[in-house]
């Protein structure tokens, strides 16, 4: 959709190089989004926004320098990067340790998501028909004042880039993806349930229908109903926990791939989104039993987090973060990958074109078992089923995290029994990955926006697993 | 040498030129109202970690938001082309799918200009670009306050925003701001952090905010592990930002409609202790988030959201305040109102008598990671972090780390039982509205723990 002018790259990496940068990239980088939402029965206005800029990052003795503009002719950019590379000249002093780059092969590629139906095709009518129809359905089924809030957005974005650096590398690359959020809000009886639903995929607009968006949203609203009339006050405790693919999901997202993110572990994002658990010696640490193996994989078609190249022009692959319970890599961008003596893993992303790429998770889940639900639910005497959460939040170095369930279940003698009211789980990562005693075959993932840099950066991901049992935790209760 | 640059003619030209394109593809489209702003921002930052810097960022940018609206349907967008060209072809997009999108039963039209702006706010004329020099001094001065590592950003930008519309409103401002955000590292679970605002660079506090950070560093070495339980909890001002910036979100009336506010939709109910008292100002000295205007041209003004306890104003733009069968606040916000720069009224307690005051409780310097159960309920937990300390009739007797806050803010409103006299502006990357902020002292907060 957007015109990208690839001789704006190429003039912006020979400009630098020409002010005396030892290496320079330069990113053309466009993103669309188009968002139609209904809010209790009423449209908001139709939103759209489209950005497309270039981002130029250079090397100058050590100090790195980023800048970006959305003035797009050759002199703004020859501009920008006599600017950027003024301001890593001038910068060189305070660069008490010098940054470098690992060295990487340079790319020439084209690649992209598959489409069916191209989103500059979709019209605002036919978002705004489906979600009348979801609408409709929530009202006949449940009715206002069983859900008296409820707002939800469709989302259609595009996201294309040029890259180019003085390596060689030039890679062109095309994603659209299509989300859908809604914060649905049941109320009975002086009772409140809230739940925020974002679901996602790479691809055209077909994801809509594939990825069945309208009935997870139905199927959300009958769950809060039946939590509102049925769910009981709930007796913390110890109790064997199932937890559900979308907890699976986030713990692997919060305590395995934030924690293996090399520039936290290193101390970049100290003063933002925090450290690691981990220092960079602890590759073979072990951290949790044998059925701990977690994976990130950017390249899983269809996924929220797919590319095939990083914002660095390093090729993308699948990354074991931790196998059989013991770490085995780290996430890394070129200039981690350069203080630890390796090759990049390719986990370099910007969300747009004004920000420079950051060491990022792409789409992270458990490694499924072998089981049925239904078998692991037998193997409980007492416990819980936990199949998805609202609130969590983890301490900045990844360590002690909590979730508090949603949609609950007590689990009494092999048998799920009545429905509870948020059970809350509070577990530090070691014990949390050395409590898997059995995993389900499934795989399902959720789409979520990871938050990280500064400025912050929303970056699309997914993250997922099977249900998981872990043995013998405490739940405290809200 | 430090380099300062301006938003300068040329680019206010630009600007002009844009908002003519916006305006006359509008009229020739056949649009009954169009409101087009235009924002260019100019931004140095220098990041560092470890005690050094690992990149110096700088951006110069053009943005424009264009609402357009006709016979009850409307559109927003946010668009950064800055050629005649592709943005008229924009312009055509939007339309188009205006046209086809649903009519708007809460449609109200934008205020009728002119109107008169005041000023009342500073800003400098021009911005450091390279400020890596001044990071540096808050690197060093966190060491010689005992910090082993430093980390942090110190950003800088110039904000020039030009507003026209088609109900006769024509109007710019301009604006400075600076924030610098310093973490300071002891050993791996001893921090301390510090925060400062201006919106001039002269008024930028680097050092003290790295001697804020080292000291609180040091202050935190060595700590214990606390019992789940209730406390009494000192809340200092970074943390209580956060949780104010979470009221003023909730006062928006966007928010109440969307079941994502805690607030009551009856203004007179009781909602704090009677010293509890919040304002939003449009424009305020030392609010980096200043304007004269908001974004439907209206002037921007002080508005008391709760005052003694008592909650006194949602926040509102032109469509929910007709809804609301009220006036706008000018909190627009085109789609949702927003707060602009909060004010917590001060108290009368200096830290040590608040402090002297606790017979059991936790005083948190920082957190992190804020998430609802339920918005509705604002029942939330957060992570504490940086220096906590455990008291005991009334005397600090250790850093404590490890636990969590986990509560509902209605009911912490309720509890306050100490403001605190000293205040300051606080934003950082966990409080994104500037909130001129106080401690304050709330009993009865649940504290968890991982086991």
């Amino acid at each position: 959709m957007a015109s990208l002018q690839h001789d704006l790259a190429e003039e912006a990496i020979k400009a630098a190089t020409s002010f005396g940068a030892g290496y320079a990239e330069a990113r053309l980088h466009f993103n669309m989004q188009q968002e139609v939402a209904i809010k209790n029965g009423e449209f908001e206005p139709p939103g759209y926004s489209e950005s497309l800029g270039i981002g130029i990052r250079v090397l100058y003795k050590g100090a790195m320098a980023f800048g970006a503009t959305n003035l797009l002719t050759k002199e703004s950019v020859r501009e920008l990067a006599e600017r950027v590379t003024k301001n890593a000249k001038a910068s060189v002093k305070q660069f008490r340790k010098k940054v470098a780059l690992s060295e990487e092969k340079p790319h020439k590629a084209k690649w992209g998501a598959v489409e069916k139906e191209l989103l500059e095709d979709v019209e605002v009518a036919k978002m705004i028909s489906s979600l009348k129809e979801i609408e409709s359905e929530l009202l006949t089924s449940y009715g206002a004042s069983t859900l008296p809030f409820r707002l939800i957005a469709i989302n259609l974005l595009l996201e294309e880039k040029f890259y180019a650096n003085t390596d060689g590398s030039r890679i062109e690359s095309r994603v659209p993806r299509v989300n859908l959020f809604a914060v649905l809000t049941g109320m009975d009886s002086g009772n409140v349930v809230q739940r925020f639903v974002q679901t996602g995929r790479s691809g055209g607009w077909e994801v809509f229908r594939e990825g069945r968006f309208f009935e997870r949203v139905k199927e959300e609203a009958g769950t809060i109903v039946k939590i509102l009339k049925n769910a009981r006050k709930f007796t913390p405790g110890k109790f064997d926990v199932i937890v559900g693919p979308e907890v699976a999901g986030i713990m692997t997202h919060e305590s395995v791939g934030h924690p293996g993110e090399a520039d936290r572990i290193l101390g970049r994002e100290g003063a933002q989104a925090g450290e690691s658990y981990l220092s960079s010696s602890d590759i073979g640490r072990q951290v949790g039993n044998e059925n701990a193996t977690i994976i990130d994989d950017p390249t899983i078609p269809g996924s929220s987090g797919f590319y095939l190249f990083d914002d660095e022009g390093v090729s993308a692959r699948k990354r074991i973060l931790i196998k059989n319970g013991k770490i085995n890599e780290f996430l890394h961008n070129r200039e981690t990958a350069s203080e630890f003596s390796l090759k990049s893993n390719a986990a370099a992303r910007a969300n747009q074109y004004s920000v420079e790429p950051i060491v990022r998770m792409a789409n992270t889940y458990v490694e499924p078992g072998d089981m049925k639900l239904d078998e692991m639910i037998k193997e409980v005497k007492e416990g819980v089923m936990i199949k998805n959460f609202m609130e969590w939040n983890i301490d900045d170095k990844r360590f002690n995290q909590r979730y508090v369930g949603h949609e609950a279940y007590r689990i009494v003698n092999g048998e799920l029994a009545e429905m509870i009211r948020n059970p809350v789980l509070e577990v530090t990562t070691p014990r949390l990955w050395s409590s898997i005693s059995s995993k389900s075959r499934d795989l399902v993932f959720d789409s979520a926006t990871c938050g990280k840099g500064d400025p912050s950066q929303g970056i699309p991901v997914w993250h997922g697993g099977p249900y998981m049992l872990l043995k013998d935790m405490y739940l405290g209760s809200r | 040498m430090s380099t300062k640059l301006s938003i300068d003619r040329a680019t206010e030209e630009k600007m002009n030129d844009i908002l003519d394109w916006i305006a006359n593809k509008c009229k020739s489209l056949g649009v009954e109202n169009y409101d087009a702003i235009t924002f260019s921002e100019l931004s140095g930052q220098s990041r560092f970690s470890n005690n050094s810097i690992t990149t110096v960022n700088y951006l110069l940018t053009f943005e424009s938001m264009v609402y357009m609206s006709k016979g009850k349907k409307r559109i927003v967008s946010l668009i950064t082309s800055t050629e005649r060209e592709s943005l008229e072809k924009t312009l055509e997009r939007l339309y188009n799918s205006m046209i086809t999108g649903s009519p708007d039963s809460e449609f109200a039209p934008l205020p009728k200009g002119p109107f008169n702006y005041k000023r009342l706010y500073d800003s400098d004329d021009s911005l450091l670009i390279d400020n890596s020099e001044y990071a540096a001094r808050a690197i060093d001065a966190a060491i010689m306050s005992g910090a082993k590592r430093v980390a942090g950003s110190l950003q800088g930008t110039m904000q020039k925003v030009m507003l026209r519309t088609s109900n006769g409103v024509d109007t710019s401002d301009i604006r400075t701001a600076y924030t610098l955000n310093v973490r300071a590292f002891v050993d791996k679970d001893a921090s301390g952090h510090g925060v400062a605002v201006s919106t001039s660079i002269k008024g930028l506090d680097v050092e003290s905010a790295g001697k804020q950070a080292g000291s609180n560093a040091k202050n935190a070495l060595s700590p214990k592990q606390v019992e789940q339980g209730k406390y009494t909890l000192l809340i200092g001002r970074t943390v209580f930002a956060n949780l104010v910036e979470a009221i003023g979100n909730s006062a928006s009336a966007f928010s109440i409609e969307s079941g994502l506010s805690f607030l009551p939709d009856k203004l007179g109910s009781e909602v704090a202790v009677q010293t509890f008292s919040l304002t939003d100002h449009g424009q305020v000295k030392g609010g980096v988030n200043s304007r004269s205007f908001d974004d439907e041209g209206l002037p921007t003004h002080t508005t008391s959201i709760i005052e003694k306890g008592v909650l006194r104003s949602h926040l509102h733009n032109s469509t929910t305040a007709k809804k609301w069968n009220t006036d706008s606040t000018a909190n627009a916000g085109l789609i949702e109102p927003h707060p602009w720069n909060l004010e917590v009224s001060s108290g009368d307690s200096s830290l040590e008598e608040m402090i002297s005051e606790v017979k059991r409780g936790i005083y948190i310097t920082n957190n992190w990671y804020t998430r609802y159960q339920s918005y509705k309920l604002g029942e939330y937990s957060t992570l504490p972090r940086d220096y906590a300390a455990y008291i005991e009739n009334g005397e600090i007797k250790h850093s404590v780390t490890g636990f969590r806050v986990s509560d509902s803010i209605p009911r912490q409103l309720r509890s306050i039982r100490m403001i605190g006299k000293e205040r300051s502006w606080v934003k950082w990357w966990e409080v994104h509205t500037p909130v001129l902020c106080p401690d304050v002292l709330v009993d009865d907060v649940t504290i968890t723990r991982a086991t």
